[in-house]
């Protein structure tokens, strides 16, 4: 499914994937809701469409770290599932990166769920 | 250095010599009795024989050695130039400690008239300007391009004479802007300058702003500049075999340091020229009346603003995953963890920098996302604090001063840490926005999070840096003086916040319960002064009876510890493979290995000064890079460029122009003459049968990484400026105003086409090189630059014909602001391709040796997309408004 | 809510000069004297005791629990502490709350940081270390800090909804607030405050048990409102209308600051809030709309001859001056200079004749000058204008 299975080299790029998502995310987030808002006028007028648009922001960018995480995730299992990796090896640097994508994927969609509440709890521009 | 006193001689003679000296290879430094080169390459000799390793030693010791006499001012090695950044910085923190012990004498009691109320203004502004611009930042430079090659066992950084040239222009700008004080005319409004307040001289009277803008634009450029520096030599310059899992945490931290640098500066170098244009020419970018926002600039000044305080705190937190595992005596535990909490880090605190502007009227739910993630940021800030403690708990600790410094750091910063959380929540912020207790949260986390760190660093590193170590006692004295003072000095700031003292008040009445903290802080602070004079005392008291001490002296396990007592130029002796996190600990007979030279480059064969590159993934060798030797060039380069800005300040415009053309004159030449250098053959035999390429261009080149990694920030400083486009439109019901007219369609989209053509000309200039069709790729250089020039003209046309008035409304000022950006990097683009041209017809650049082309038609790519951002953005807009 | 006038005096009051206990909360305002003795050219700034904060403590229980230090504090007009306004009991509240949690976590992260490294140097297994650092680090953080961003989250839209009070609009200039009571008029951008209104300078009377609307905004620099013992601040923003809700809940005399660096008299730019009773907040009004009360005589005369009217504006007479604080009724307020000197024909002849001296970086010039004769003369004449 989703071509998780094929291998992939990790590089400094896949690395960061999931926490440019979260950065695209978050500005896409703030950029929605400041064209709403950034008027300060009608600030009780309820926003909906606005917070429907970040949740499904938030949706894709959740679905798309939750990839990065399943693909690190098995591919690390696969090799050996190791958190040191401090061996001079293809395998170890490998692993590595795929670790710390695994760890930065957490990291990130603790994040973006974090940036999603606001939208959850405030219904309005005030 | 010769170049330039002959060069000044009269113009013939200085011509020639120009003409020599464009031969010599900057790569061999211009010293007088060089050693005999070698006659057999390093595969073929005994290593063994101890007369062949002398031979190597002398040849590279001349070869790496400094200047002397006056020349040593010329030197560019990393260890001189970073010892002279460092030194540097340390004298502008002490200054700046200085102001703010005035600042605490002040506020000792109430109703103080030490100061006047003008005078303080400047006293706090520069205290927080010159710490945070002038020491924090730069520290962490000056630090990295000491011991970053040193823990890469590599010989120098990719581009010395770069960091010569940034430290030239960090000197330059911090004495312009703290000299400004002994003339009572420094800044006086803050270090965040906020407009209108800075940006009107009806407020501001005086140069003091302008000292501000221009001098610290200045030392921003440094800060890329070194950035960019650092960024390659931790992705190309690793030791063979030093694949990404095993790079020591520090180097992780500099490279995701560096990174925000690139990204977190350029935001502030436009605002600096949008407030400078308001300021020298009044276009009105702050100014309500006319359609401006003083908001735009708050927030480009904490999109910087905010990364800075991680871009100070991560690279003393690395100085800590440095020391801890050596006194715990195990490798650090976690070092994924660190690894994600930098990386983490570091795009976070990109998520900040509202939580500066709570309380300046935001819509809640904008509030709302930067609450969420500067709540998020302490996740992987704990993570680092827990990989030290728990590495502390797996290993065997041994307690020496450094380390005390380090428990010290944690001890304060856990403190700003926590707090760091409540002020995150905007409703608590709210009350204690722009009061003591912020400052005393900054200061429990620049104190906590960097100064004791880099003083741990300095008890730490000193042994391997000048051979003998701190004295035992005075540490212990200086860090429970630092300690009990600070502790004493900014706790009680707290409560003083919360009972409602305001910042940046120069005198407070009585009777409303600030007497007591503000006297306990101003006990404290001199107490903690006085444990940093110790500190400061025990660096430079004279220690010549002093015995030096062990090599390694705290059997740590990293490279960097290969440095032997008495200082050699030459880095390491051979160039390592290294195969472990901590090669000293773990790979069987290093350091005798390196020292007999048996890994690579255990020699100067040709007398050049050589370092390896590697690839990014598994630092496998691809190059030999030979970088240049001592120059006087890049201190003329940032002598001029500082007089540019320093003009400037003073609105002394021919003479800026003309500082301007001899900046530009200065780099051209130290460009042409250190880079690209075409060498004498293609390869070298590095030692061990190992073969590799003197000369490499493109993607594999350290000059290309640079490029794009320059071009990377100057882009992010564009979409700033489009920020302030999107920003202008978000506010106004109609932009462009009733009345104002876009820049039409026509010429905007001429101007585009040109640019296309411009660009196919870099394009195929290089393709055509390569493919050896020189004169064609030279047909392609001259017209590209000519084409470009066209382009820029209809570009800044086209708002001309249509009326915009820059000083009218800030719709105008938003659309020539992006024009005349694009237009000036259209004539850099030009000049870069003539200069192509100059160096294809001197035969510097071939269809083989084609680096220059490489970069410039890399430069190109970048040009292309900012104009056609600038044509979009300027002429499509105003058809949807 | 224990009533404050229990409170007992701690040092810093007792310490004050005797003008300093002028007007401290909670007494009625309209009863308070307003005899000081401030020296002419020696005149002090103007404060109000400080007051120990011990029920905020017991508000929550906490009392024998505080720090030392936080007990030795004193709850002053100016003090976040002492929940006068319901914003400022809720942050309140929200603080102790935070500080014994921060407190905890500290002591436990340094308590095993010495464990580690003092009590017990020896190996601990790796296990124990990464599973330290995964519940330490991560799950413990994650779990509260969300806790505590929703609580926060949620406290937002509460302390911005809608008023029920008069809205009133305050500009912050260099360096003195402007006050305009019943207003009309929103928030917004690229706009600034609404004109109209009864027209003060310095004080601000509110109701207690309503929640007035503030409009904030300014017309030179970037000012801060602040008063911290009734809410958060919010900034002043030329080209920018903010809106602030304040409820006072108890009646009193407060403190209102500053909070944004705005020039060289920034620390002397304060005001002050008066929370009475809708009734009472209704009659003051009313005798901030009336005419000047003495509208000829000798101190007019210097007043309008030496061009006072140029700035300023008393209502009655043809001094219309729209730069200045209206004067009209200078006597009735608290403060002169802004926050700085109590109220008093001695201070207003002080600070008309060093201006600049008792408030340096202040616009106004200083009119030391003018002969004595005619300064005592304004002086006396503002200082009839009840």
């Amino acid at each position: 499914m989703f071509g998780l299975d094929r291998q992939t080299r990790d590089n400094i790029w896949t690395l960061i994937a999931a926490p440019t998502i979260w950065a695209l995310h978050f500005l896409l987030a703030y950029g929605v809701a400041a064209v709403q808002c950034a008027p300060n006028q009608a600030i009780f007028e309820t926003i909906t469409a606005t917070r429907w648009m970040i949740a499904g922001i938030t949706v894709v960018a959740l679905a798309l770290i939750g990839l990065i995480f399943l693909r690190a995730y098995r591919e690390w299992k696969g090799h050996g599932g190791g958190t040191v990796n401090d061996q001079d090896t293809d395998v170890a640097r490998e692993s590595f990166l795929e670790f710390s994508t695994v760890l930065l994927a957490g990291l990130s969609f603790v994040s973006v769920i974090f940036v999603a509440l606001p939208a959850l709890f405030i219904a309005d521009c005030r | 250095m010769s170049d330039m006193t002959s060069s000044g001689s009269s113009s013939a003679s200085g011509l020639r010599a120009f003409l020599a000296l464009r031969r010599r290879d900057p790569a061999t430094p211009p010293f007088s009795d060089p050693p005999p080169r070698a006659t057999q390459t390093a595969s073929h000799v005994d290593q063994e024989d101890p007369e062949v390793r002398k031979a190597q030693e002398k040849r590279l010791i001349w070869t790496w050695d400094a200047p002397k006499g006056w020349r040593y001012w010329s030197a560019v090695n990393n260890t001189e130039v970073g010892l002279w950044y460092t030194a540097t910085s340390f004298l502008f923190m002490l200054f700046a400690g200085v102001l703010g012990l005035m600042i605490r004498a002040q506020l000792a009691v109430p109703e103080n008239d030490f100061l006047t109320a003008n005078f303080y203004n400047q006293v706090y502004t520069l205290h927080g300007t010159v710490m945070m611009f002038l020491f924090a930042v730069p520290i962490f430079e000056a630090v990295a391009i000491i011991i970053l090659p040193q823990m890469l066992g590599a010989r120098d950084l990719p581009f010395p004479r770069l960091s010569a040239f940034g430290y030239w222009c960090f000197l330059i700008g911090g004495v312009f802007v703290c000299g400004s004080i002994f003339f009572d005319s420094a800044p006086n409004s803050g270090w965040f300058m906020y407009p209108p307040l800075t940006t009107q001289e009806r407020f501001t009277p005086g140069y003091g702003a302008d000292i501000w803008l221009l001098g610290l634009s200045f030392i921003e450029v440094a800060s890329i500049a070194a950035a960019v520096e650092l960024i390659v030599g931790t992705l190309k310059c690793r030791p063979p075999g030093m694949r990404l899992n095993l790079m020591p945490l520090y180097a992780w931290y500099v490279l995701v340091v560096a990174g925000m640098i690139l990204f977190a500066f350029p935001p502030l170098i436009a605002g600096d020229i949008l407030f400078e244009l308001e300021r020298l020419f009044n276009w009105p970018f702050f100014d309500p009346e006319r359609g401006g926002d003083p908001m735009l600039w708050q927030h480009l000044f904490w999109i910087f603003g905010h990364p800075e305080v991680y871009i100070v705190f991560l690279p003393a937190i690395a100085l800590l995953a440095m020391i801890v595992p050596t006194f715990a005596r195990r490798p650090i535990l976690g070092y994924s963890w660190i690894v994600l909490a930098a990386v983490g880090t570091g795009f976070l605190s990109f998520g900040l920098w509202v939580h500066h502007m709570f309380t300046t009227g935001l819509p809640a739910i904008s509030l709302g996302f930067f609450s969420a993630a500067s709540e998020a940021v302490a996740i992987p800030t704990g993570v680092q604090i827990f990989v030290f403690i728990a590495t502390m708990l797996t290993g065997r600790v041994v307690y020496k001063v450094p380390m005390l410094f380090v428990s010290g750091a944690l001890a304060v910063f856990v403190i700003g840490g926590l707090t760091g959380v409540m002020v995150a929540l905007a409703p608590f912020d709210w009350q204690a926005h722009d009061t003591y207790f912020v400052v005393a949260h900054l200061h429990y986390v620049l104190i906590g999070g960097m100064l004791f760190p880099v003083v741990a660093g300095i008890y730490y590193f000193w042994p391997m840096l000048a051979g003998k170590t701190l004295s035992d006692r005075l540490g212990k004295i200086a860090f429970w003086l630092m300690f009990v003072g600070f502790n004493l000095g900014f706790f009680p700031m707290h409560f003083s916040g919360l009972w409602g003292m305001p910042r940046r008040i120069w005198t407070y009445p009585e009777g409303i319960g600030l007497e007591l903290p503000n006297l306990l802080s101003s006990i404290g602070a001199f107490i903690f002064a006085a444990g940093v004079l110790i500190v400061v005392f025990d660096v430079l008291r004279p220690r010549s009876k002093q015995p030096y001490a062990p090599r390694n002296v705290w059997n740590a396990g990293t490279l960097e510890w290969l440095a032997e007592e008495e200082d050699k130029g030459w880095g390491v002796r051979s160039i390592p493979i290294v195969t472990s996190r901590y090669p000293l600990w773990d790979q069987k007979n290093f350091v005798e290995d390196v020292d007999t030279g048996r890994f690579y480059l255990p020699d100067a064969e040709e007398l050049k000064r050589e370092t390896i590159v590697t690839g990014v993934l598994d630092a496998d060798p691809v190059q030999v890079l030979r970088v240049p030797g001592p120059t006087f060039m890049t201190m003329w380069a940032a002598g001029f460029l500082g007089a540019v800005f320093i003009f400037a300040t003073f609105h002394w415009w021919y003479m800026t122009i003309g500082a301007m053309v001899l900046a530009t004159a200065a780099i051209i030449v130290w460009v042409w003459r250190g880079t690209a250098i075409i060498p004498e053959k293609e390869e070298k035999d590095v030692g061990r049968g190992l073969t590799l390429p003197l000369y490499v261009s493109g993607p594999k080149a350290v000059g290309w990484w640079a490029m794009f990694i320059t071009m990377v920030g100057d882009g992010t400083a564009f979409l700033a400026l489009i920020f302030g486009y999107v920003f202008y439109l978000t506010i106004h019901a109609e932009y462009p105003p009733a009345g104002a007219n876009g820049p039409g369609l026509v010429w905007p989209f001429v101007s585009l086409v040109l640019f296309a053509v411009a660009w196919a000309g870099a394009f195929f200039a290089r393709r055509f090189n390569q493919a050896g069709r020189v004169s064609a790729a030279r047909g392609l250089m001259v017209a590209g630059a000519l084409v470009s020039l066209l382009a820029s003209a209809a570009l800044l046309w086209a708002p001309y014909t249509t009326g915009l008035d820059p000083v009218r409304h800030v719709y105008d000022a938003t659309v020539w602001v992006l024009v005349i950006w694009t237009a000036c990097h259209a004539a850099v683009g030009s000049l870069m391709l003539l200069y192509c041209l100059a160096r294809s017809i001197f035969n510097h650049l071939t269809p083989k040796y084609d680096a220059d082309i490489q970069n410039v038609a890399l430069y190109w790519h970048f040009m292309l997309a900012t104009a056609a951002t600038t044509v979009l953005v300027t002429a499509l807009f105003p058809l949807a408004g | 809510m224990p009533d404050a006038r229990s409170l007992k005096p701690c040092r810093a009051e007792r310490r004050a000069k005797p003008w300093n206990s002028v007007f401290q909360s909670p007494r009625p305002p309209h009863k308070a004297s307003i005899a000081v003795g401030a020296s002419a050219l020696s005149a002090k700034t103007l404060t109000h005791g400080a007051r120990c904060p011990s029920f905020a403590a017991k508000r929550l229980g906490l009392t024998t629990l505080l720090l030392p230090l936080a007990l030795s504090g004193c709850v002053g007009p100016q003090s976040t502490f002492g929940g006068a306004g319901s914003e400022a009991a809720a942050v309140e509240a929200l603080f102790w709350f935070m500080l014994w949690g921060a407190v905890f976590v500290w002591v436990v992260t340094i308590g095993i940081a010495i464990y580690a490294t003092r009590v017990s140097p020896g190996r601990h297994s790796e296990r124990t270390g990464i599973r330290f650092i995964l519940i330490g680090g991560v799950i413990f953080p994650t779990v509260t800090l969300a806790g505590l961003l929703v609580y926060g989250l949620k406290m937002m839209p509460e302390m911005r909804s809608e008023a029920n009070g008069p809205t009133i609009a305050v500009s912050g200039e260099r360096f003195w607030f402007r006050v305009a009571y019943g207003v009309e008029g929103e928030p917004g951008v690229v706009k600034s405050l609404p004109p109209g209104g009864v027209e003060s300078a310095n004080e601000i009377y509110l109701p207690v048990g309503q929640r007035s609307e503030l409009l904030l905004g300014s017309p030179d620099v970037i000012h801060s409102f602040w008063v911290p013992a009734l809410a958060g601040k919010m900034d002043m923003i030329p080209g920018r209308v903010n809106r602030l809700v304040i409820e006072p809940v108890r009646e009193g005399v407060y403190n209102g600051v500053c909070a944004e660096f705005c020039g060289d008299a920034h620390a002397q730019m304060g005001f002050r809030v008066i929370a009475v009773s809708p009734e009472a907040y209704a009659a003051h009004v009313e005798a901030q709309s009336q005419p000047a009360a003495l509208t000829s005589g000798p101190g007019l005369d210097a007043f309008m001859k030496n061009g006072c009217d140029a700035c300023h504006t008393v209502r009655g007479t043809e001094a219309d001056g729209a730069i200045g604080p209206d004067l009209t009724h200078l006597a009735s307020r608290r403060t002169l200079g802004a926050g700085l000197l109590a109220m008093s024909e001695e201070n207003i002849a002080t600070f008309v004749r060093a201006t600049d001296h008792v408030k340096p970086g202040v616009e106004m010039p200083s009119f030391g000058v003018l002969p004595d004769a005619e300064i005592t003369a304004i002086a006396a004449w503002l200082g009839a204008l009840k």
